[in-house]
């Protein structure tokens, strides 16, 4: 009951950022506890194996690709293929697929949480105020730097549309797309699916603790009679 | 316990900011001037509970400012009727004295004959029409220079902001320049354009798929509440 408990959580986290540009959708992944072997207290006989539960094993981030959503915006852009954009945070750099950017007072491009975006030899970056540059496919803002995109192993979310990780290469293949919004990774009817099967498998994990219990009842109600 | 349903909560939270943005958007369809929202969505914090396991907290809205495309640019018969090709501003003087950006080129003469904005703030400089001259002898040259039967009068100035995104909405189609916008500056590459209005750059269509969508996420964020109100009415069935 706890593993399904924890999984309509995550679905639940899902469903709530379905409309979350460059979000990427997690899913549970279950295991076993380790197996008892069962065995009989005088002759020491094997009688089987029994499970003790089940527990969440990993919660897996699904960062395939999402959709691409056509806005117009300039300063919106989106990643075709693999990979994340830099950003710099107080707490150090992050990555995020959420290109939803703007700029500040003082011509910073950033994203609209605030952070500051990175080229691609990590220096933020700072463009004359009011222009709307083009921004090319390998990420070169016209007359200006090119926006960093990197590869990420251990790619972990830490919310404001951040994932921490290890930064790799430039990933080959990867465009960069002007005035598109990458969609949510949430596919809401599979979530629904989800959350229904998760919920009648808490049901079905009630109904066992309620035998469990009648049984004993029984036992107790019996030895009560000799 | 249950995350899950606090999740939910924060959607459908973000879900309606989002919402009563497209609403105003669709409500101002018609506004000359007026530049729809532009909003943003981030998941919350993530909580680790083991090892293994983490917990998302849900979802917020992020304003972004607004989007600043170009409206088409209708004609007017009002010779006081302003457009701004390209990105600008008029800029106003508030009856407080603090000053106003507007994209609102609905000009009228006041009973002072000031050239005042459509809710009666006068433009910043100002400019007073000469006694015996009508809004009809008026001409606005694209540069912003005013003619009054061929004599000069003076100009309108375009301004703009370092970030837009930055500016602070205060109503009448009217922002507030702020620290995060930056002072105004002399724009750069906006023309003026007399006899004609620009309206607004929001999209009905455009609008209502948004509303729509918004929605459903809406429906789904609050079906989550309700299925983790079922998984807490199996809980306590266990015990009958």
């Amino acid at each position: 009951m706890l593993a399904e408990l924890s999984r309509q959580d995550q679905i639940a986290n899902d469903l709530a950022n379905s409309s979350t540009a460059g979000y990427k959708a997690d899913r549970s992944a279950q295991a076993g506890f380790g197996d008892l072997l069962l065995e009989n207290t005088r002759t020491g006989t094997p009688i089987g194996h029994v499970g003790e539960a089940v527990k969440i094993d990993a919660l897996v981030t699904d960062l395939s690709q999402a959709p691409l959503k056509q806005t117009d915006e300039p300063f919106d852009v989106a990643l075709q293929g693999d990979g994340f954009f830099e950003v710099q945070t107080p707490q150090g750099v992050r990555y995020t697929r959420n290109g939803q950017l703007e700029l500040d007072a003082n011509g910073g491009l950033v994203t609209t949480t605030g952070y500051a975006v990175l080229d691609d030899t990590g220096k933020s970056i700072t463009l004359q105020p009011g222009t709307k540059p083009t921004i090319g496919a390998d990420g070169r803002i016209e007359g200006g730097p090119r926006l960093a995109v990197v590869s990420l192993t251990n790619a972990a979310k830490q919310g404001d549309n951040l994932f921490t990780g290890t930064p790799g290469a430039r990933p080959a293949g990867t465009e960069v797309k002007q005035g598109f919004l990458e969609g949510s990774g949430v596919d809401a009817a599979r979530a629904m699916v989800d959350m229904i099967t998760s919920m009648r498998a808490y049901e079905a994990s009630q109904r066992v603790i309620h035998a469990i219990d009648e049984t004993l009842g029984k036992g107790i109600a019996a030895g009560g009679g000799v | 316990m249950s995350q899950g349903i606090y999740s939910a909560a924060a959607g459908m939270a973000a879900f309606e900011t989002r919402l009563d943005a497209v609403a105003n958007d669709l409500a101002n369809v018609n506004t000359d001037g007026y530049k729809r929202a532009r909003l943003g969505f981030r998941d919350l914090v993530y909580a680790q509970q083991d090892a293994k396991v983490r917990a998302g907290s849900g979802s917020a809205a992020v304003d972004a400012g607004r989007d600043w495309t170009q409206g088409t640019i209708h004609t007017d018969d009002d010779p006081l009727s302003l457009a701004i090709q390209g990105p600008g501003f008029f800029k106003l003087r508030r009856a407080d004295g603090s000053a106003s950006l507007t994209r609102d080129g609905s000009f009228h003469l006041d009973a002072n004959r000031h050239l005042v904005a459509s809710t009666g703030e006068q433009l910043d400089p100002p400019l007073t029409l000469p006694a015996g001259t009508s809004p009809a002898d008026v001409t606005i040259a694209g540069n912003g220079t005013v003619t009054v039967k061929g004599a000069r009068l003076g100009a309108i100035t375009l301004v703009d902001v370092p970030a837009p995104a930055g500016l602070q909405p205060i109503g009448d189609s009217q922002f507030a320049p702020s620290a995060a916008s930056g002072a105004p500056v002399a724009a750069t590459g906006a023309t003026i354009q007399q006899h004609a209005l620009e309206a607004s750059n929001v999209d009905a269509a455009d609008a209502m798929t948004s509303l729509i969508d918004t929605q459903r996420s809406y429906q789904l964020a609050s079906r989550v509440i309700s299925m983790q109100d079922q998984l807490m009415q199996i809980a306590d069935d266990i015990r009958r």
